[in-house]
């Protein structure tokens, strides 16, 4: 990060702790819905309905993640999240990368009627093609298959204009350098244009593979037997009633679900914030 | 952009021209087809919602002793969006053989004509409660079974009732007010008596008032909810927000309704047999003892409203016959009262009524005599959205004032707009 | 002036043919579009099956008059013309989740920028060390559960146990019913949905405030310029295009207002907090496909307008 001023003592300490102030306030208020999520799964019905709720736990219980963990085929559900969740990412990658290169790098006819389809869908408020897009796939076969809960998600439009917009930013000169020492278009966008785009295939890998990881009412709707659903169809299944909603059960099935994509958003931040921060902007 | 507009106008014209038949007026005249005789065979599909779907492979088991060559695979499915998965199962030819379906949504799926008419010759229609029963039948035409019910009782706290000099539960509007107020005044209770103040499902705490002053809200197919009874009920369920016995926060929404009862705050509340197992939970031990059940009061009757599930056997079933044999099982009554004992669900079978398990149960027991003076709003294809419209107009009459002769009117306008969907 | 802070050479339009090319400009054209096609193949393949097909089929469900009663023949549906998109316009319902929606984004949008400039800002001083584990923390509500957080947010604004309420309780004052009052419900949903939001800008921004160099601030500091001052005459201009990014970003978001209404108020009290994506997707649960379709397509266009308005500022600004 760029240093700003060279810092002078005195004033400067004023101002770093009045920062700190506000940075930490910040933080309490923005992580602690969070922190309360984590305690609160580990505390027992009644005292999370408790008016007004306590924060640290009077009484620790593990009894919704037993009861979660007993109830559902875990590694199961895991599992389908996980398949569905992987492929729509890789798809994502390869397809929208290579759509996004030809969008900015090369010149064919029907490209810009291309992009704006393809930005026009992209606007189009996504309850709407639910039902035709069930027709669709029913038609084609493939409810109740990995096919039918992948497919209609690898072309996803905003992946196309993140890889464009990014693509637009790397100098033509180095592709053209490329092609001078004789590589072929399909050698050029992978051994060139592929790692120059690491930032914002890490941007996309990660926000496909947490819509795709957190995404509900397709995979219901498409699964029609149990062995299908994914985590959060399945953890649905449990938590809320037509009368009453379980609490400690949601709530750990909220933790079961968000913890994995925050392990990878630990590890992957640094490309992560980076990618975003590089990418969206033209 | 707008040579993009213009492509889309151009594929839309070319579907629109397919399109172009309009729909033929019939529907609803399918006559029931009748049950081969011998057990069950093959595979029979099942979708159900929550705790039903979680519970039912288990319980199907006995069936399958009974019938060795018949399979049920039962898929669980969220209530979350159990609508929006049947609707698409309907669009998609997709369907299971049996599908719990919501009282509420008989009409709007029946109208599909999705659903295979029930056999009459296989079930007997006067075994259920007959508000549970009219619950399926969509243009004089019997669409599925009930399975479970439920019904809207008066929950109030004993001993608070007892501080504030009462001996009996209220059993007329007048007595229900006075009871309220007591139990405000003497009792300390914020809400003397908490209803509903709107919002999604406030016609369920609502309707029961209007039926009990003899109000309807259809004659024939159309509504008939602009009538002086309707005025009137609308007009004493306002009351209680006009005179503070009522908070007008809906509790339910902010998950405050069991903690402000089991504290004290609200005295009394309109609720269904749910919140038995939920009070007696959270309240911790001995609070079973310090709360009770009443039947809603009466004017000219005292009906409540009947909810609960059906089950639906749909016409793309692949296992049709098989699929009414275990219908026809789950309505027996001592598979009906297992069924309680396993998830708790009151029978929609009246002899199930009859076994110990309920009958000695006291909360229970005034549970199922409400269930014989409990209805249904008629089934619609548009029932949703009529709902809506009546949620929306007892929240006005109970946080703006407005005034219960117009909001009865609003309600007679929109609703016709809406239509029944006939 | 470049826009793209992290960008390493300015950018230019693609591919542009060379005047130079003579020979064979024909053929290697062919060649071009053909590898072109080639790339864009596998999507668009995908894309025209999967996408544009339902799309196509929702706009012509919006002339239609579509129920899900019709679900098992949809063919046999009355064409109504532009039937839905009038009776919208006379939906009062519809009215209000329209004054909503657009109250929400132009109170809802700016709020947010400033939150995440405010947050990049801090974290870009020389003064703060830690930045990671802030950054992160101010990112964390983007991906926590929805529900997590409303249920949090529901007991913070509780009228009498919140904790809002009782901060305000110590310095004398009887805080209102925050999501029950109808003229404080959308206020609240506002403050609640920047809350969520304002780490996802901040990222950008932070990025962007990276991008300005160094020595324009030496420049303004050598002309005696305070921190504020170098604040608006460097850092705001220098980040204007990546403020207008944030804003079209944030406004596609915001127009689509659904999942803070729906966990916290229910479109109410008196649909106070009823937003036009709530609105569609009752409608939809009313199975009034046609209706809905044709709600949505007015938001579509209305996202449209937004990000046109919002690009056109954002090309004349460079």
């Amino acid at each position: 990060m760029s240093t700003m001023d060279t810092p002078v003592r005195g004033r400067d300490r004023a101002a770093r702790i009045a920062l700190y102030a506000v940075l930490v306030a910040g933080l309490l208020v923005v992580v602690g819905p969070f922190v309360w999520m984590l305690l609160s799964s580990v505390k027992p019905e009644a005292e999370i309905r408790q008016v007004p709720p306590t924060w640290l736990p009077e009484t620790v219980t593990l009894e919704h993640y037993r009861e979660l963990f007993s109830r559902l085929n875990f590694p199961r559900y895991f599992g389908n999240s996980l398949v569905v969740a992987v492929l729509t990412t890789a798809g994502n990658l390869v397809f929208c990368s290579a759509l996004g290169y030809a969008l900015a790098k090369l010149r064919f006819p029907g490209r810009r009627v291309l992009f704006a389809l393809v930005l026009g869908t992209l606007m189009v408020p996504g309850m709407v093609t639910f039902v035709p897009q069930f027709v669709l796939v029913s038609n084609m076969g493939l409810v109740n298959s990995y096919a039918g809960l992948v497919l209609p998600f690898l072309a996803g439009p905003f992946g196309v204009f993140l890889m464009r917009q990014y693509l637009l930013s790397i100098p033509d000169d180095i592709i053209e350098a490329a092609r001078i020492d004789g590589a072929g278009e399909w050698r050029v966008f992978w051994s060139v244009v592929l790692p120059l785009c690491r930032p914002a295939l890490a941007t996309l890998g990660i926000l496909t593979f947490l819509a795709s990881w957190n995404n509900f009412l397709w995979p219901l709707v498409v699964a029609t037997t149990e062995d299908r659903y994914t985590l959060p169809v399945a953890l649905a299944l449990y938590s809320v009633g037509q009368n009453r909603i379980d609490f400690g059960l949601m709530l750990a099935g909220a933790v079961v679900v968000v913890l994995p994509v925050v392990v990878v958003f630990l590890v992957l931040q640094r490309h992560f914030l980076r990618g975003i921060a590089t990418t969206g902007l033209k | 952009m707008r040579r993009q507009r213009r492509l889309w106008l151009a594929a839309a014209a070319a579907v629109l021209a397919l399109a172009g038949c309009g729909r033929d007026a019939g529907g609803g005249q399918d006559g029931a087809r009748s049950v081969g005789d011998g057990k069950a065979t093959g595979e029979i599909t099942v979708w159900a919602m929550g705790t039903e779907g979680e519970k039912l492979a288990e319980f199907a088991k006995a069936f399958t002793t009974e019938n060795p060559d018949a399979k049920v695979t039962v898929t669980a499915v969220p209530w979350d969006a159990a609508h929006q998965k049947i609707a698409s199962a309907i669009a998609g030819k997709q369907t299971p053989d049996i599908s719990m379906i919501g009282t509420t949504w008989m009409g709007e799926f029946a109208k599909t004509g999705a659903f295979d008419p029930t056999p009459l010759n296989f079930v007997d229609k006067s075994a259920f409660f007959s508000g549970a029963w009219d619950t399926t039948v969509v243009d004089g035409t019997s669409y599925g079974v009930p399975w479970y019910v439920e019904t809207r009782l008066i929950y109030y706290r004993k001993d608070l009732a007892q501080r504030a000099g009462i001996t009996a539960a209220p059993q007329t509007w007048d007595e229900l007010k006075t009871f309220a107020k007591a139990l405000k005044e003497k009792a300390g209770a914020q809400s003397g008596l908490y209803l509903q103040p709107g919002g999604t499902g406030s016609w369920q705490s609502f309707l029961p008032f209007a039926w009990s002053n003899g109000a309807e809200l259809t004659a024939g197919k159309d509504f008939s909810i602009d009538t002086p009874e309707m005025t009137e009920a609308l007009t004493y369920y306002q009351s209680f927000f006009a005179e503070n016995l009522s908070v007008k926060n809906d509790l339910g929404l902010q998950g405050a309704l069991e903690q402000s009862f089991i504290s004290g705050k609200v005295g009394a509340f309109v609720s269904g047999p749910w919140h038995v197992g939920l009070l007696t939970e959270q309240g911790g031990p001995g609070f079973a003892d310090k709360f009770a059940v009443a039947p809603m009061p009466r004017k000219k009757t005292a009906t409540s409203f009947i909810g609960g599930s059906d089950l639906a056997v749909f016409k793309d079933a692949k296992n049709r016959d098989a699929a009414w044999k275990f219908i026809a099982w789950l309505s027996k009554p001592e598979v009906q009262v297992k069924w309680y004992q396993a998830v708790k669900d009151l029978p929609a079978v009246q002899k199930g009524w009859d076994d110990s398990t309920l009958k000695d149960d006291p909360f229970l027991a005034t549970f199922g005599l409400q269930l014989k003076d409990a209805k249904s709003p008629p089934p619609m294809a548009t029932w949703e959205q009529v709902a809506s419209v009546i949620d929306g107009q007892v929240e006005r009459v109970a946080k703006a004032g407005e005034n219960p002769a117009t909001a009865v009117k609003t309600m007679q306008q929109q609703a016709s707009s809406v239509g029944t969907g006939g | 002036m470049t826009a793209a802070p992290a960008t390493t050479a300015p950018s230019r339009p693609a591919a542009t043919d060379r005047p130079h090319r003579t020979d064979g400009v024909t053929g290697r054209r062919r060649r071009r579009a053909l590898t072109g096609w080639l790339f864009a193949a596998p999507f668009t393949v995908l894309f025209a099956v999967f996408m544009a097909v339902p799309v196509v089929a929702s706009l012509a469900m919006s002339f239609t008059d579509l129920r899900s009663t019709d679900l098992r023949n949809p063919w046999s549906v009355d064409v109504v013309g532009l039937d839905n998109y009038v009776r919208l316009f006379s939906d009062a319902l519809f009215r209000r989740a329209a004054v909503n929606t657009l109250v929400f984004v132009v109170v809802g949008v700016p709020l947010t920028i400033v939150a995440g400039l405010a947050a990049a800002t801090a974290l870009n001083s020389a003064l703060v060390r830690f930045r990671a584990a802030f950054r992160v923390g101010f990112y964390l509500p983007v991906v926590t559960s929805i529900v997590a957080i409303a249920v949090v947010w529901r007991f913070l604004l509780d009228p009498e146990a919140g904790l809002v309420n009782n901060l305000l309780r110590v310095v004398g004052i009887d805080g209102p019913n925050w999501l029950g009052d109808s003229s404080l419900a959308l206020p609240s949903i506002t403050v609640m949905a920047a809350w969520r939001n304002f780490g996802f800008l901040m990222v950008i921004f932070l990025a962007g405030l990276q991008a300005v160099p160094a020595d324009l601030y030496e420049a303004a500091r050598i002309d005696g310029a305070g921190r504020w001052a170098q604040f608006r005459h460097v850092t705001l201009p220098m980040l204007r295009p990546t403020l207008l990014f944030g804003a079209v970003v944030t406004g596609i978001g915001y127009l689509q207002l659904f999942e803070e209404p729906f966990v916290m108020t229910r479109g109410g009290p008196l649909s106070s907090t009823l937003s036009v994506s709530y609105h569609i997707y009752n409608q939809f649960g009313f199975g009034n496909y046609g209706y809905a379709a044709a709600a949505s397509y007015v938001l579509f266009v209305g996202i449209v307008a937004l990000s046109a308005l919002q690009f056109r500022l954002l090309r004349s600004s460079e």
